[in-house]
Formats: structure tokens, C-alpha cells, sequence
């Protein structure tokens, strides 16, 4: 019995793998690269951006002639998940042909993929997730981050507004490990600067109505309501502060900086919200108006959103590294490690020893007539609006 | 036709075909291939249905119930050994057994004794955190699965009195509110790592390291080899133990009560302790589930134990036929595997899955392998 | 005490909006002993549908916000009402015989293929959306205490739908129908009710109810989004359940102890207001404890 059930196995087996090597038949060797975000649930619209910037640079790569290889964008869904995350990292990472990853908008999933990264020597670059310790908390040297971290963004923020004389903070956070980081270090650094944090409210992330927060918030009467969550809540946190009469300052995070959140909201009250982000202004740099230029002519269905450029300029980045070095993870890793000062379209790029790029520019931000608009370049910077006026 | 063939054959050859047809499905990554199998697969079930296969098999198991559970194990060993060497398909069917032992736990509790329990991932989860807490802290991973269990059952404590006291949709909401408060606390709670979730070690079995790959017979396996294993001896034995609590009095006694709660205290059955039991022995077995999860996991996070992780669990033991067991493998199978393989549709592969549960419901609303009426002579005639 | 008022007028909308949710889930299972899952989702399809609407309103020259907010009501009301309709015909009526978990379930899915379908095929529908501002948005300062024209209008009409629902059920004939139907199925076909026409009509109309909360939602928010009615549809069977099953009034009470239950434990209680919900589901457990069959529980005994 055993015999026949073996031998039928082991039949299968063979017709598999004979099968299998019969699809490379082009002159080029194909090499794949793992794109992982979240592509259903909640979070969808950035991680298709993500994937669609992903799949922008793999196109315009293959269009290039001078390339030596013809690249694939080996995409998966990891619903923001870990116990999915880690499902599909496994299944990139054990994936021969798979030479680098382009992974992760949700920091939880991060980090409970770098182990299985590590363990199968899969070198990947984060796109999105900002928690620390995705690069910090461990040593591994495949894990790199193209985008800054929240600490980084957070000093920024609580340096710009202390300076523009804003006392008192009520901060609202999701109780994702995005949200709750955000809190931690926004509060740190705003404390350290003289600020005051009247009160902390811990939201869910699928939490509709926020006005008993609020209205404890309004007996505060604090300068600013800072958010630290995605563009979902910020938009029902926003527009119910305006139910409540609540006149006070709005801040965001990174999280909020989306065509989405300027869409979900009336124009009036959009106007002079403050949000931070990690990287370089994107529509400033030449290589940014590239991106969007080519993002337009792709015709995918939707935008970019916030972290599209990243993806792209991680994406970019990893096939250079196997133009350079060949499809061998270990090589691909080693020549990582030593990126410093590469030009790219979030800014030039440079890892340290934990992979971490440390020329994590912060740009801030401000809505000005329904745009994101650089605080340099608004009237508000100029002195022709004026954002709410501490107290 | 298949008169001629004895029950026991009809039974090794359609397990034959079952672990061929698992092995190469595996192996598809193209839509075209997953597709074309899955309707294949769905013509000769019914196909199979038609000639009386099921039948067949389901005497083959009351003649010889060793024998039919030993090819089983053979052809879920024979699936194993076919992949030894490549990660993510052990990975997935590790999954898919730890899956159907959950269902298995459930099944206890609502196909046996009736008692809705939506909250399969938080009794899961609690496995899975307590294997992050111990394994970390130094406590030996043999101890960790037990007292996974352990943890499930007693944290099951709680909602024991207002469990016992509901019944079918009163009895839903209580876990179901379990459910959502269990991801909530674990998200706001910044002892058991917060949103951010904990990093679990490798389970190490009387130094047996279970994150280094083994080498067998000159080849190096992959080390999710171990997890596999591991799980397929959790999963045989939760089975056992369902099979034997089903034909035993006790299993008599929560059909009973499941059925008739009236006529069933009338016979003199303590519908309370019955009940208590089903739901203890059920998270038990969930437990253990999870803190096996947790360990091959390596990371666990409030996010993977929410309450739609719940549903997923609960349709397995729809999809399988509530009281059946075989069912609850066959649908774990379906319900972990289908949605990766369908990777490739991304985005719009929730929709299908969903339209693809209810059109199953709808056609076979007592499940893919209904339970089987019991008997209590199996020679009796046809 | 001024701005306790204003708990009191956040909780009053809140409760509202959960009691019509609610209200929805005591009917479908007053007629057929189910419950619809998918009730939250037809919610969302509600407000999405009536979203378009006010957007096509808008587009075809109506500019005046009342006429709007009349395309946005009837559409919203027509299409989920069919919707409702619909789900009753093809998946709940077929499965009446099921074991009653499968309903539970095939209806759960179908509440995730809604809210799949409007995040795929709804444009950009990932996205939140600005639902229009279509009540006057004057208020009425009294010192810390702010009250709105049109939070007061969307109380005053959740409240009015209520009565409005109670008045159909216990005055008119429909309404006989409906609570023959759902004492005794068998007895109320041989007295020549039309069964499946009066499970029809109930479904779209306590669908019509969650379009009006949705609508509402959409209003109060001015937000609306594909992922709105999980957790509202989670809520308001809760709340149907806390208050008794089958009964009106329970589910209504349910409603508002849900939403006073969230507001005491997002600024009442000494600990985070991240525990707010985790008290508020705690709760909910110890009550079906000390209450099994809800606040007020449905008149039954054992048939033997």
C-alpha cells in the first residue's frame, strides 16, 4: 500500500518539476522581486499605490534595453496582518527566483516578518512602516527603510510648533502600534520643548464617532489637537471637532497626508491642517515630477497615495542592486550596506548600520485651498493666512 | 459499478486520489491551473457522490476504523514528506492542520453540544500568547502547548456562567463581545506588547531546536518540517479525541442536550455540566492549536486574532458539516489554502471567497461532509 | 453641567443611530427568527447609495439642499429597501430550514462581499467620502454647550421613524400580518396571509430603517465610508440582544444603553479611554448573565 502511495508521489512530483523550468525561455533571465503590502482591508488604497509604484518601476526597468535582466513584480496581499504577513514573506522568501522584497506599509507586520527575512537571508527595503524597531530592534542586515522613522518626524513636529507658539496639546491616537508610537513620541519630544499634553485618548481604529473624546477635549481647551492615526479617523476627527465648535489647531502625522483626506472633508475645513511626513517633497525634486508624470501615463486606476514613492524608489533601488552585483541575495545584501548618498526621488538615500536611511528629510505640510502644500511655499509660512492662534 | 470492489479498497484508492490531487494543487501557481483543478476537483466529488464513494468509505470505517484512520495518517504523512524540503507549502499545510484542530474544538462545542462560540480566535490567540510569554521566559516548550490549553480554558472560565445561562443567538453576542474586547484590551495593553504584538522563540523539544532544519536521510528539510509534524501529531490527537467522545455516552449525552434541552433533562442529564464541559474540553483544544500557531509563527499581534478571524473559524465548521470531523479537515483545507492560492486576483479574492461560501451554503447547507447519522450496528443492511 | 448637556446630545444621536440598527435585527428576527448579519453592510450600501444620489441631484442642476436631500432620502430608502427585498428572496428564504448558524454565517459573508463590492467597484470607493452638509449648519451657543440645528433635526427624526415604525406595526394591517407572521408562521398562512409577500416586506422595511440610519450617519458625520457598518452592525445587534430579541422597545432601550455604556467609558471612568469599548462589550457580557434572554425578554415557553 505504502509502495503504491509513494511511487504516485513521487511521480507527481517529477511531472511537477519537469514542468516547471520550461517557462524561462526568453533571452533575458527573469528575476523577481517581492512587493508586500496591504492590498484588501482598510488600508488597501495605500498599499495598491504602493504596488502600482512597485509595478511603475519594474515596467520602466524592463523598458530599458540596457538592463541585463527582465524583472517580475511578485506582488502579495498581507491585509495588514502579521500572521499573514509572515505567510507571505515565507512564501516570497522561500521562492528561489525571488532576489530582494519591497515590503510592508503596516509596522506590526514588519515586524513580525524581519525574522523570516532574516532566517531565509531575503534582503528587502521597507516602503512604508515607520516604527523604529523595525530597523533597530534587532541587527539584521537584510532589513533596510528607505523612509524615516516616527521619531524622526515627531521631533520635527514638536520642534515647529512650540516655535510658532502653540502651549497645549489633547492628543488622539489610534491604538494601532502606528497610532500609540506616534503618541509616545510626539509627547516625548513636545514635553521636552515646554509643551503640555493636557490629555491622551486612546481611539480604535474602526471608531466612527469621537465626540465624547472631543468634548472632554473642548473642556481642556487646548491650542492643538494633534492626531496621530491614518486618514480614516482623521478625517471623522477633524470634521467632528467642527460639530462640537472645538477651535483649535489641528496636527496631524504622516498617516494623513493622502489626496484622500482632502477629499473626505469639506474645503473649509481641510484649509490649514498641519501634517508632517518623512522624505524629501516629492513634487519638488526633479526625479518626483518624473514619477508622477510616469504614474499618470501608466493609467492605473488610482493614485499613488501617500507612500507610492517610496515603493517606487525602493523598487528602483533593489534592481539596481542585482544590476550590479547579479541575482544572489547575499550579494545584494552585502551591496546595500553601502549605499550612501544615492540620488533618489524621495531624496538621496544613505543606510546605516541597521539599514536605517538616515538622510530622512521631514517636510511639512499644510492644506491650502484643497493641496497639500508645502509650509515653505503657503501663504500661511508667508504671513497671508494665519493658522488657529494659541490661546 | 463499485459493488464489486470492497469498502476497504474504495477507501484506499480515494484516499490515493485525495493526497495526489493535494500534492500536485500545491505545487499550481497559475490562475488557470488553480481554477481548472478546483472545478475538476468539484465534478468528481460529485461524481464520486454519485457512484456512492461516500457511503463506501463510510463503511469502510465502521468495519475498520483503524485501518481507514491509518490511511488517513499515511496520506496526510505521505502530503508532508512530499514537501519536506520547501518552506511554504509545510508552512500552509501546518496551518491548515492547526485550523482543523481548532475546528475540531469548536466542533465539540456547537456541533456537539450546540454552544455558539464566536470568539474561536480569541481562545486561539490566548494559546498563542501564552507559548509568547512562557517560551520566552524560559519556561520549556514541552510545558508551553499544555498550558496554552490551560490558559484558554481558564480565561473560557469567564464567560462559562453567562455561556451556560444563554442559548443560540444570546449565547452569539456573549462571545462575540469576548471577541472584540479580547483584540481591544490586547491592543491597549502594553504588557502583552501592545498593537505591536510579541516576538515568540523557537519551540526547543527536549533539545530538539525546532527552528533549525532537520536533516533526514541525507537531505536538509525544511525546519517548518518540525511545526508540520508537530501539528499533524496535535491534530491526530484532538481527532482521536473527538472520535472517541463522540461514540462514548458523553458524547450521546451532548447530542442530547444539543437537541432537545428539555427531553434531555427529563432522561436525567446535567445540561448545565454538560455544557460546561463541552465549552472547557473545546477551548482546551483551541488552546493547544494556538500556542503551537504562536510558536511557528514566530510573532504574534492582536491583529491576527480578531473577531473576523473568528468567522473564519466558525465557517470552517459550517463548511465542513457542524459534528463531523473528516469535514472539519477537508473545509480547514479549503478555507486556508483557496484564498492563498488565489493570491493572484489580490484585492479581489475576499469577494470571491465570501460569494464562494455562501453559494456552498446554499447548495449543501448541511456542509461539504455531513455528519452521519449515528448507528449502533454497523453490520446492519444497507 | 453645561457640557454634561452636551453628553447628553452626543449620546441622544449616537443612541439613535444604534437603536434604528438595532430595530432592524428585532424585526427579521420577530418574522423569521434570523438574524441578518449583513444588516450593517446594507446600511453602508444605504449611505453610499444615497451619496450618489445627492452627488447626481447636484449633477443634474438641483442645487437647492432640500432637493437633495429628498433624492438622497428616496433613492437611499428605494434601493436599500429592494436590496433588503432581495436578500430575503434569494438567500434567507432558501435557507429558512438550515441549521440557523448558516444563515448567520451566509449572511456575515454576504455582508463582506457588500462591503467588497463597494470598495471595488465603487469609484475610488477605498476612500471615505465626503458625505454634502444638506441641513442648515447654524448652532445654538450656550456657553461650553453647543447645540446644532441639524444634530436636533436628525434626533427628532430618528425618533419620529421609531414612533412612525411602532405606530405601523401595532395600528395598521401590515402590521397584523407581521406579528402573525412571526407568532406563527402556519397559523398565519391558513388565515390566508401571504407569507413569503409579508417576509418580503418586512425585510425592506427594516432595511429602509438601517438606509434612514445610514443616511443620518452620513449626515451627522459628514463621512461615509466602506467599512462603516461592521462595527455599527455589530452594535446594534448587541443592542437588539441586551434589550430582548423580537421585542421593539428593547431594542430601542438597547440602543441607547449602548451608546450612554460607550460615553461613560470613554470620559466617566478613572482608566484610558482606549478601554472603552473593552467596557462597554464587558458589560454587555455581564448582562446577558444576569439577564439570558435580554432586558426584556420574549414571552415563550418550551414547546415539548
Amino acid at each position: 500500500m505504502k509502495s503504491i502511495l509513494r511511487f504516485s508521489v513521487g511521480a507527481m512530483l517529477a511531472a511537477a518539476l519537469a514542468a516547471a523550468p520550461l517557462s524561462g525561455a526568453s533571452a533575458k533571465d527573469t528575476v523577481k522581486i517581492a512587493f508586500i503590502g496591504p492590498l484588501s482591508g482598510g488600508t488597501a488604497s495605500i498599499g495598491v499605490g504602493g504596488r502600482n509604484s512597485a509595478e511603475l518601476a519594474v515596467r520602466i526597468r524592463n523598458a530599458d534595453p540596457k538592463s541585463k535582466y527582465h524583472y517580475e513584480l511578485f506582488a502579495q496581499d498581507d491585509e495588514c496582518k502579521p500572521n499573514v504577513g509572515v505567510q507571505v514573506a515565507t512564501k516570497a522568501a522561500a521562492d528561489r527566483k525571488v532576489i530582494g522584497g519591497v515590503t510592508h506599509y503596516c509596522s506590526a507586520v514588519a515586524m513580525s516578518t524581519v525574522d523570516v527575512y532574516h532566517k531565509f537571508n531575503l534582503p528587502v527595503i521597507v516602503w512604508g512602516a515607520v516604527l523604529p524597531d523595525i530597523t533597530y530592534g534587532n541587527d539584521y542586515k537584510e532589513v533596510h527603510r528607505v523612509n524615516g522613522t516616527m521619531v524622526n518626524q515627531n521631533e520635527v513636529a514638536a520642534d515647529f510648533m512650540t516655535k510658532h507658539g502653540y502651549k497645549t496639546w489633547v492628543i488622539l491616537h489610534d491604538t494601532t502600534d502606528y497610532g500609540k508610537g506616534h503618541n509616545t513620541y510626539f509627547s516625548k519630544y513636545v514635553t521636552e520643548k515646554g509643551g503640555k499634553v493636557l490629555a491622551t485618548f486612546g481611539v480604535t481604529s474602526d471608531q466612527q464617532d469621537f465626540t465624547a473624546e472631543l468634548t472632554k477635549a473642548k473642556e481642556l481647551k487646548p491650542d492643538v489637537i494633534y492626531f496621530g492615526g491614518l486618514t480614516p479617523l482623521g478625517i471623522r476627527i477633524r470634521q467632528q471637532m467642527d460639530k462640537l465648535g472645538i477651535d483649535a489647531q489641528f496636527e496631524g502625522v504622516s498617516g494623513i497626508v493622502s489626496d484622500a483626506f482632502i477629499e473626505g472633508l469639506d474645503p473649509k475645513l481641510a484649509e490649514g491642517v498641519l501634517a508632517f511626513r518623512e522624505g524629501a517633497p516629492v513634487e519638488k525634486l526633479p526625479g518626483g515630477q518624473y514619477f508622477l508624470g510616469e504614474y499618470d501615463k501608466a493609467k492605473f486606476d488610482q493614485g499613488p497615495d501617500a507612500y507610492g514613492a517610496f515603493a517606487f524608489a525602493a523598487a528602483t533601488m533593489m534592481m539596481d542592486a542585482i544590476e550590479k552585483v547579479g541575482p544572489d541575495r547575499k550579494k545584494v545584501t552585502a551591496y546595500l550596506a553601502d549605499i550612501k548618498d544615492r540620488d533618489s526621488i524621495v531624496g538621496p538615500i544613505t543606510f546605516d548600520d541597521h539599514g536605517q536611511n538616515t538622510v530622512a528629510m521631514i517636510t511639512k505640510y499644510v492644506i491650502q485651498d484643497g493641496k497639500w502644500v508645502l509650509w515653505e511655499d503657503s501663504e500661511y509660512a508667508a504671513g497671508k493666512r494665519k493658522l488657529v492662534a494659541p490661546k | 459499478m463499485l459493488d464489486r470492489i470492497s469498502p476497504f479498497a474504495v477507501a484506499v484508492l480515494a484516499a490515493l486520489v485525495g493526497v495526489v490531487f493535494a500534492i500536485v494543487f500545491m505545487e499550481q501557481e497559475s490562475d488557470v491551473a488553480v481554477i481548472s483543478m478546483v472545478a475538476a476537483a468539484a465534478v468528481a466529488a460529485w461524481f464520486a457522490g454519485r457512484i456512492g464513494v461516500p457511503e463506501r468509505v463510510a463503511r469502510a470505517a465502521e468495519i475498520n476504523p483503524g485501518g481507514v484512520s491509518a490511511i488517513a495518517a499515511i496520506g496526510g504523512l505521505a502530503i508532508i514528506a512530499a514537501y519536506a524540503e520547501d518552506h511554504f507549502p509545510l508552512l500552509m499545510l501546518a496551518t491548515v492542520m492547526l485550523y482543523a484542530t481548532v475546528a475540531l474544538g469548536l466542533n465539540i462545542q456547537f456541533g456537539y453540544a450546540g454552544l455558539v462560540n464566536f470568539a474561536g480566535a480569541a481562545f486561539f490567540g490566548i494559546g498563542a500568547y501564552t507559548s509568547a510569554k512562557l517560551v520566552g521566559s524560559g519556561v520549556p516548550a514541552v510545558l508551553s502547548l499544555p498550558l496554552g490549553g490551560l490558559f484558554a480554558a481558564l480565561i473560557g472560565l469567564l464567560l462559562v456562567f453567562p455561556v451556560v445561562r444563554t442559548r443560540g443567538h444570546y449565547a452569539a453576542v456573549v462571545t462575540i463581545a469576548f471577541s472584540v474586547l479580547f483584540k481591544t484590551f490586547l491592543e491597549v495593553n502594553d504588557t502583552f506588547g501592545g498593537p505591536q504584538g510579541l516576538p515568540v522563540g523557537a519551540m526547543n523539544l527536549f533539545g530538539w531546536d525546532f527552528g533549525e532544519s532537520p536533516t533526514l536521510f541525507g537531505i536538509e528539510a525544511s525546519f517548518y518540517l518540525n511545526y508540520a509534524l508537530a501539528a499533524f501529531v496535535i491534530l491526530a490527537l484532538a481527532f482521536t479525541l473527538v472520535r472517541r467522545l463522540e461514540r462514548s455516552w458523553l458524547g450521546l449525552a451532548l447530542d442530547a442536550v444539543r437537541l432537545d434541552e428539555t427531553g434531555a433533562a427529563c432522561y436525567g442529564i446535567g445540561i448545565r455540566r454538560a455544557k460546561i464541559f463541552a465549552f472547557v474540553l473545546g477551548n482546551v483544544i483551541i488552546g493547544v492549536a494556538g500556542a503551537l500557531y504562536g510558536c511557528m509563527q514566530g510573532y504574534v499581534a492582536p491583529t491576527s486574532f480578531t473577531f473576523s478571524d473568528s468567522l473564519i473559524f466558525v465557517a470552517i465548521v459550517l463548511l465542513g458539516g457542524m459534528g463531523s470531523p473528516w469535514g472539519m479537515i477537508l473545509a480547514a483545507a479549503i478555507v486556508v489554502v483557496l484564498p492563498e492560492k488565489l493570491q493572484a486576483i489580490q484585492e479581489y479574492r475576499f469577494l470571491l471567497f465570501s460569494i464562494v461560501v455562501i453559494a456552498i451554503l446554499l447548495f449543501r447547507p448541511s456542509g461539504l461532509l455531513p455528519r452521519r447519522v449515528r448507528r449502533y450496528f454497523p453490520e446492519g443492511g444497507r | 453641567m453645561d457640557l454634561f448637556g452636551q453628553y447628553v446630545i452626543n449620546g441622544l444621536m449616537l443612541g439613535t443611530i444604534y437603536a434604528l440598527v438595532a430595530v432592524g435585527f428585532t424585526l427579521f428576527f420577530g418574522v423569521l427568527d434570523v438574524i441578518k448579519f449583513s444588516h450593517g453592510d446594507v446600511l453602508m450600501v444605504g449611505a453610499f447609495t444615497g451619496f450618489t444620489a445627492a452627488a447626481g441631484a447636484a449633477a443634474l442642476g438641483l442645487s437647492h439642499p432640500a432637493l437633495q436631500l429628498a433624492a438622497t432620502v428616496v433613492f437611499a430608502l428605494a434601493g436599500t429597501a429592494l436590496l433588503g427585498a432581495v436578500i430575503a428572496k434569494w438567500l434567507i428564504l432558501p435557507l429558512k430550514n438550515a441549521p440557523r448558524l448558516n444563515i448567520l454565517l451566509a449572511t456575515l459573508m454576504l455582508g463582506t462581499a457588500l462591503r467588497e463590492s463597494v470598495r471595488l467597484f465603487y469609484p475610488d470607493g477605498s476612500n471615505p467620502k465626503a458625505f454634502p452638509a444638506l441641513l442648515p449648519t447654524s448652532a445654538w451657543q450656550f456657553g461650553q454647550f453647543t447645540l446644532r440645528v441639524d444634530s436636533t433635526i436628525l434626533v427628532v427624526t430618528g425618533i419620529l421613524v421609531i414612533v412612525g415604525l411602532h405606530l405601523l406595526i401595532n395600528r395598521t394591517r401590515l402590521g397584523l400580518a407581521i406579528r402573525a407572521v412571526a407568532q406563527d408562521e402556519e397559523t398565519a398562512r391558513t388565515m390566508g396571509i401571504n407569507y413569503t409577500l409579508i417576509v418580503l416586506v418586512t425585510f425592506a422595511l427594516g432595511s429602509g430603517i438601517a438606509a434612514v440610519a445610514g443616511v443620518m450617519d452620513g449626515l451627522y458625520y459628514n463621512e461615509i465610508n466602506f467599512g462603516m457598518g461592521l462595527l455599527l452592525g455589530l452594535i446594534g445587534f448587541s443592542a437588539a440582544i441586551i434589550g430582548g430579541l423580537g421585542n421593539l422597545y428593547g431594542a430601542i432601550l438597547g440602543g441607547f444603553l449602548f451608546a450612554a455604556l460607550q460615553m461613560i467609558g470613554a470620559v466617566a471612568l478613572p482608566f484610558a479611554s482606549a478601554y472603552k469599548d473593552v467596557f462597554a462589550f464587558a458589560v454587555v457580557i455581564a448582562l446577558m448573565a444576569w439577564k439570558p434572554t435580554g432586558l426584556i425578554p420574549e414571552r415563550a415557553s418550551d414547546r415539548v
